[in-house]
């Protein structure tokens, strides 16, 4: 045996105390409270996606003659096909959830200040690159609601004044939905998005482990105790509870409410009722508020006030000389999100 | 044996790197020049790939469409309408409105894609109106914008170009569509 590890220690030469030096990461003691670990629930759905994707992608074909038939031998024929792409909308579903409460979380504790900035702006880019992997996933069902969802998305880039066209072209291939469009989507769904994700997320992941999580203290703690806990095992232990009831919650939710069959894209008939996956629901109720440019405007300026929130943020502090004006803008935005959403939720057209 | 003279491994030293009024030196300056030569390589490299990405995958010019026959003029009595299908399947509606087939408008050819976002619209026969029911736009019988987004930004359903050739009457329909490819595999 210690010749064993003699071999192994000579061919990898890093030793456990290398090891424990690297990952045990002094943790405040808030991070007991599992709401504020909310950013590894993301991370833990997207391993969910990636193996549930490949899964997947064994058996889809993204020719819009196939496609959906496809998608409807996976759910219907493959073995156990039901559960895997159940498994992988409803572990996408929870993705965006769980990154729009994470991004909260921050916001709402004022996570992002000084000197964290960057890893908001980061953070925000791992924002649009979920909502546009969700996007492109349900476009890939081929379905009415992905074949309506894209056109209209198309055609709401070819709104944005200067690069909209450019951008129109090279989502769809072409002026309009074409057979060359479907690739586009799968290989963005599938590598591209996937790929700049996980990018993402090792130097969002690297600027957490360079400034330290930031610590929040509570009244009702007691002073006596340590400010801090290790990372490995307890913090590591807390992250696999949290894997352990999601694996749970997504395997409740795929057998109870299994992904479905919409009715085959039919590029001559928009349905009488379309309505693109909830989140996006905020969007489709703005864009039904206002003209075209008034909407894509003023979206891209929140997006863009989104990015640069902590200079924003900066700003409206010495402009108000109150240090939680972040915090009203915040409530009346977080009103505004769950408003137009329900909105359109509740409502036909 | 006598050591060789200078830094045999290219390190700089003060004597060589500036002369006593601050120029640079030769070496320097070379050694700059290499620095930008190398950066400017790269860069045109490099940026040259990625311009031929980008430009690999902007589309490239696709069928842009072509003049069709609808009917002769006999066929369109002035007020009345007809369905027609392009051969990429897109549905349009044309009509006449007056009887004098030179005049401006006699005949119009109206695309029944939403000028807003892309949809469908379809005719609601009891309320008059084309609608589009993905933003809740609404359009006339002649495809002025009459409620929802087109409304508020002034847009009205596409006119496809008409042309009358003789006794007929021609219409210009885009290229094809995927709806084409679908209808083939259902067939």
């Amino acid at each position: 045996m210690s010749r064993l590890n003699a071999w192994i220690q000579e061919r990898i030469p890093v030793h456990g105390d290398q090891l424990r030096e690297l990952t045990n990461e002094p943790v405040p003691n808030h991070l007991k409270r599992w709401w504020f670990a909310l950013g590894g629930t993301p991370a833990y759905l997207f391993v969910v996606q990636v193996v549930t994707g490949i899964l997947l992608a064994f058996y889809y074909q993204s020719s819009p003659s196939a496609a959906w038939e496809s998608v409807r031998y996976i759910t219907e024929d493959a073995r156990y096909g039901w559960y895997i792409r159940s498994l992988h909308k409803w572990a996408a579903t929870l993705m965006i959830a769980s990154v729009i409460l994470h991004q909260m979380r921050v916001y709402f504790t004022a996570a992002y200040r000084r000197p964290r900035e960057l890893n908001w702006v980061i953070g925000m880019c791992l924002l649009m690159c979920t909502l546009l992997t969700g996007f492109t996933g349900y476009s890939l069902v081929f379905e009415q609601l992905s074949y309506w969802g894209a056109t209209v998305a198309a055609n709401i880039s070819d709104a944005v004044p200067v690069i909209g066209s450019f951008g129109k072209q090279m989502l769809l291939a072409g002026d309009t939905y074409n057979e060359r469009t479907l690739p586009r989507f799968y290989i963005l769904h599938a590598a591209v998005l996937p790929t700049t994700i996980i990018l993402l997320m090792a130097v969002h992941i690297t600027f957490i482990r360079l400034h330290g999580v930031t610590e929040l203290h509570f009244e009702d703690e007691s002073p006596d105790e340590p400010d801090h806990f290790n990372f490995f095992p307890d913090h590591l232990l807390t992250e696999l509870t949290i894997g352990l009831v999601l694996m749970i919650l997504l395997s409740a939710l795929a057998t109870v409410l299994p992904a479905t069959m919409g009715p085959r894209a039919n590029p001559l008939v928009t349905p009488e009722v379309i309505k693109p996956e909830w989140f996006f629901y905020v969007s489709f109720r703005w864009l039904k508020l206002f003209s075209l440019s008034v909407a894509v405007i003023s979206t891209g300026f929140i997006i863009a006030a989104m990015f640069v929130w902590p200079w924003i943020d900066r700003l409206l502090i010495r402009l108000t000389r109150n240090e939680d004006a972040s915090v009203y803008v915040g409530i009346v935005a977080t009103f505004l999100l769950i408003g137009l959403t329900v909105w359109e939720a509740v409502v036909t057209h | 044996m006598q050591e060789p003279s200078g830094d045999i491994r290219g390190e700089r030293t003060d004597a060589v790197e500036s002369r006593p009024d601050g120029s640079e030196s030769r070496r320097g300056f070379l050694e700059h020049a290499a620095g930008v030569t190398m950066a400017g390589g790269l860069t045109a490299g490099y940026g040259m790939l990625v311009s031929h990405a980008v430009r690999f995958l902007y589309p490239s010019e696709t069928d842009p469409g072509s003049w069709q026959f609808v009917c002769t003029l006999d066929d369109l009595q002035p007020g009345d309408s007809m369905p027609f299908t392009t051969p990429a399947g897109a549905k349009l509606v044309v009509a006449r409105q007056a009887e004098d087939p030179a005049q401006d408008d006699a005949f119009i050819a109206l695309s029944s894609v939403c000028p807003h976002l892309g949809c469908k619209v379809h005719w609601e026969a009891n309320n008059e109106r084309f609608f589009c029911p993905c933003h809740n736009g609404a359009f006339d019988a002649q495809g002025n914008p009459i409620a929802g987004p087109p409304k508020a930004a002034g847009q009205s359903l596409t006119r496809f170009p008409l042309r009358i050739e003789g006794n007929l009457l021609m219409v210009w329909v885009p290229g094809t569509g995927i709806s084409e490819v679908i209808s083939e595999t259902n067939a």
